[in-house]
């Protein structure tokens, strides 16, 4: 294998881990920029996401069909923690929905491993999903880049939306002003439940196209929580510009430093974290908000 | 009146002697089980716990008593592991504790051995630390590393197809992984076995994606992986390395730990040609593993695995033993335990009265499809070589 074969094969496989952590990352930022809860259950509904893609592609779907339908179904979830757990604790301080989201991980994490089992579980994929490409001499998996356009694509998506919609304008602003948007007569309980089920929507996205990256397991949310997490806080909490440039910033440092130096790779990506937490605390673009 | 009240007083008497004596024939003797089912190695754990409740079924009574298992979930993490290995003992008086998976839960157990002061019996501990850790402390179970290293270097020497590689060596970063892999390469070394990473690399138990190590895999042109990895990763980081191209290359795996057999079936295809050292697979084909591997599936419906089979021998062993200390104390049942053994479903499994772990016969294995079968399993590993007790060692 040549030095550009494996340039190819660490630029790629920065991008798709760091495309993973972006969606996850941005669901996240987005329920706390707008609805100002820290949802401790993300990964959680990163792992349904999984679970559901898994479900759906082994009751014989087509693993793209399930790809539309998992985001529906977990932003479905979302609804209904929103409105059952979230809805009622929140004119209260964010410390309570901070330790609601984190029994709220347990419980979800539960009823997986009732639902699902313990065993780790693959998805199916189309066939040609499973071949390799070959690239600048090195032969690089489909699915991979397969997982690379879904996040192009769902990134632009979201983009647009937030952009160039009514309702994406709205949310902006919400996230901005909140105060200004509810005198316009707005009602922010549907900001509120808008932005949970996106969120969710998001986490659930991620979790499908995770899935045949990694492996699913009933944990697999905790690991990816921890991953968001430090995206969100290199990026700026409630950045979303921000986590774009942290999410790649991350799958780039980790891939590096599993394939230079792979006893510190986590070592050296949490580093990473705390001195931009010590000399950027509003991120890397500085549009962090905390409260 | 004096003939009554004498009548009276020996029928008391009588009953005084005899009423206790029955109370405490009915008394359970208490054992408790140590298992992870909670956790990244939950499924293992549940097998364990299945192993353990067959043979205390089969065995029915010890002592003439009843056999009662207390379970504890240890949710693989050293303290909470110690926490509920005290309250088995001192609060539900249990007289023995068995199983535990990874061997830093169990080094920590037995730390505390003194203190708990009742014998340990690990099924799924590979650290060659327990070889005399302690009078209290014993193995019966899963191969230690030591063990697997030379069953994997004479299965690699035995092997046409294994022989004449270079092995990239890759271990989960924590003490059992660490020494599996230094067995290997110090073995392997030995044996002109060549290793391309002798400083090997070491990954983050929580490693989901494998992709830069299978990238850097790739980039040291080997043709041989060796990897140490918990059970239920084995088939992940398989899955990633034929993603890749790996195995279509020609690069075969060996593995220092045997993969669960829900996790070969989630994995499929993928999972083929993992070869690796250990004690016990359903290919075993012997009169009481075949009855073994039908009554287990028979009770539980799922698939026979090692992890079950290795606390079953291990239950077997610690129930004989305390049969044969004729008493629950702490230190007859540890004497009786030094050199018992038991013909289970992988041959004799005798504990060593030298260093208080097992010695038994082992098989190399490769993953493959799985041949028509009672499970439904689809992957399973064929037996290859068979290996005596006297050639794993080490020696007594």
């Amino acid at each position: 294998m040549t030095g550009i074969a494996t340039a190819v094969d660490i630029a790629l496989n920065s991008l798709v881990l760091g495309g993973v952590f972006l969606i996850v990352a941005i669901g996240l930022n987005i329920i706390y920029g707008l609805s100002r809860v820290m949802n401790l259950a993300h990964g959680s509904l990163f792992a349904i996401g999984a679970y559901t893609g898994y479900t759906l592609v082994a009751s014989g779907l087509n693993f793209f069909v399930a790809l539309l339908i998992t985001p529906i179904i977990a932003g479905f979830v979302g609804l209904i923690l929103e409105r059952m757990i979230i809805a009622p604790m929140r004119k209260r301080s964010m410390i309570y929905t901070l330790i609601l989201t984190y029994g709220l991980m347990f419980f979800l994490d539960g009823m997986i491993k009732q639902t699902w089992g313990n065993e780790p579980r693959f998805i199916e994929l189309p066939i040609f999903m499973g071949e390799t490409l070959s690239i600048l001499g090195t032969h690089y998996p489909v699915f991979r880049l397969v997982t690379l356009a879904i996040t192009a694509v769902v990134m632009i998506a979201l983009m647009l939306f937030l952009n160039k919609t009514r309702l994406g304008i709205i949310l902006r602003a919400a996230s901005t002003i909140p105060e200004m948007v509810s005198c316009l007569g707005f009602n922010m309980n549907y900001v509120h439940i808008g932005a949970f089920v996106l969120g969710s929507a998001l986490a659930g996205v991620a979790g499908i196209i995770a899935g045949p990256l990694t492996t699913i397991d009933p944990l697999m949310g905790h690991e990816m929580l921890i991953s968001s997490f430090v995206v969100i806080v290199i990026g700026g909490l409630g950045s979303l510009r921000g986590a774009v440039y942290a999410a790649i910033l991350i799958g780039v440092v980790q891939t590096l430093a599993e394939f230079f130096i792979t006893d510190l790779a986590m070592v050296i990506v949490y580093m990473m974290m705390a001195v931009i937490l010590a000399f950027r605390p509003l991120g890397l673009l500085g549009e962090g908000k905390f409260e | 009146m004096r003939k009554v009240l004498k009548i009276s007083l020996c029928v008391a008497i009588v009953f005084l002697l005899v009423i206790p004596q029955l109370a405490v024939a009915e008394d359970p003797v208490k054992i408790g089980v140590l298992v992870p089912l909670t956790g990244i190695v939950a499924q293992g754990g549940l097998e364990m716990k299945y192993g353990i409740e067959m043979a205390a079924a089969e065995k029915g009574t010890v002592l003439g008593r009843p056999i009662e298992l207390l379970v504890e979930d240890t949710q693989v993490k050293p303290p909470i592991a110690v926490t509920k290995a005290e309250k088995l003992v001192y609060k539900d008086d249990c007289k023995a504790l068995i199983g535990v998976f990874s061997s830093g839960v169990g080094l920590a157990i037995s730390k505390n051995i003194d203190k708990l002061n009742v014998p340990f019996l690990s099924t799924h501990v590979m650290t060659t630390k327990f070889y005399s850790l302690h009078p209290l402390v014993f193995r019966s179970g899963q191969l230690a590393n030591d063990q697997t290293a030379v069953g994997n270097v004479k299965g690699i020497i035995a092997r046409p197809d294994l022989k004449d590689r270079n092995y990239y060596v890759i271990v989960h970063d924590y003490s059992w992984g660490h020494d599996a892999g230094e067995r290997f390469i110090a073995l392997a070394k030995e044996n002109g076995i060549k290793i391309y990473n002798e400083d090997y690399d070491k990954a983050p138990i929580k490693t989901k994606d494998w992709s830069s190590y299978i990238s850097k895999i790739k980039a040291s042109g080997v043709d041989g992986i060796y990897m140490a990895f918990i059970t239920n990763v084995i088939p992940v980081f398989a899955k990633q390395a034929a993603d890749f191209g790996l195995q279509a290359q020609g690069i075969k795996l060996v593995s220092a730990a045997a993969p669960g057999p829900l996790e070969l079936e989630a994995g499929g295809e993928a999972c083929y040609g993992i070869f690796g050292a250990s004690d016990w697979s359903w290919d075993v084909n012997n009169p009481i593993s075949d009855k073994w591997e039908l009554d287990f599936f028979e009770k539980y419906k799922t698939i026979p695995s090692d992890a079950a089979v290795h606390s079953y021998v291990g239950a077997m062993n610690l129930f004989n033993a305390i049969e044969k200390a004729g008493n629950t104390d702490a230190k007859a049942i540890a004497d009786a335990l030094r050199g018992i053994s038991y013909d289970g479903p992988y041959g004799t499994v005798r504990i060593s009265a030298k260093d208080n772990c097992m010695r038994n016969d082992a098989v190399l294995t490769e993953t493959m499809a799985a041949p028509d079968n009672p499970f439904g399993a689809k992957v399973y590993m064929k037996v290859l070589e068979t290996f005596k007790a006297e050639e794993l060692g080490p020696p007594e």
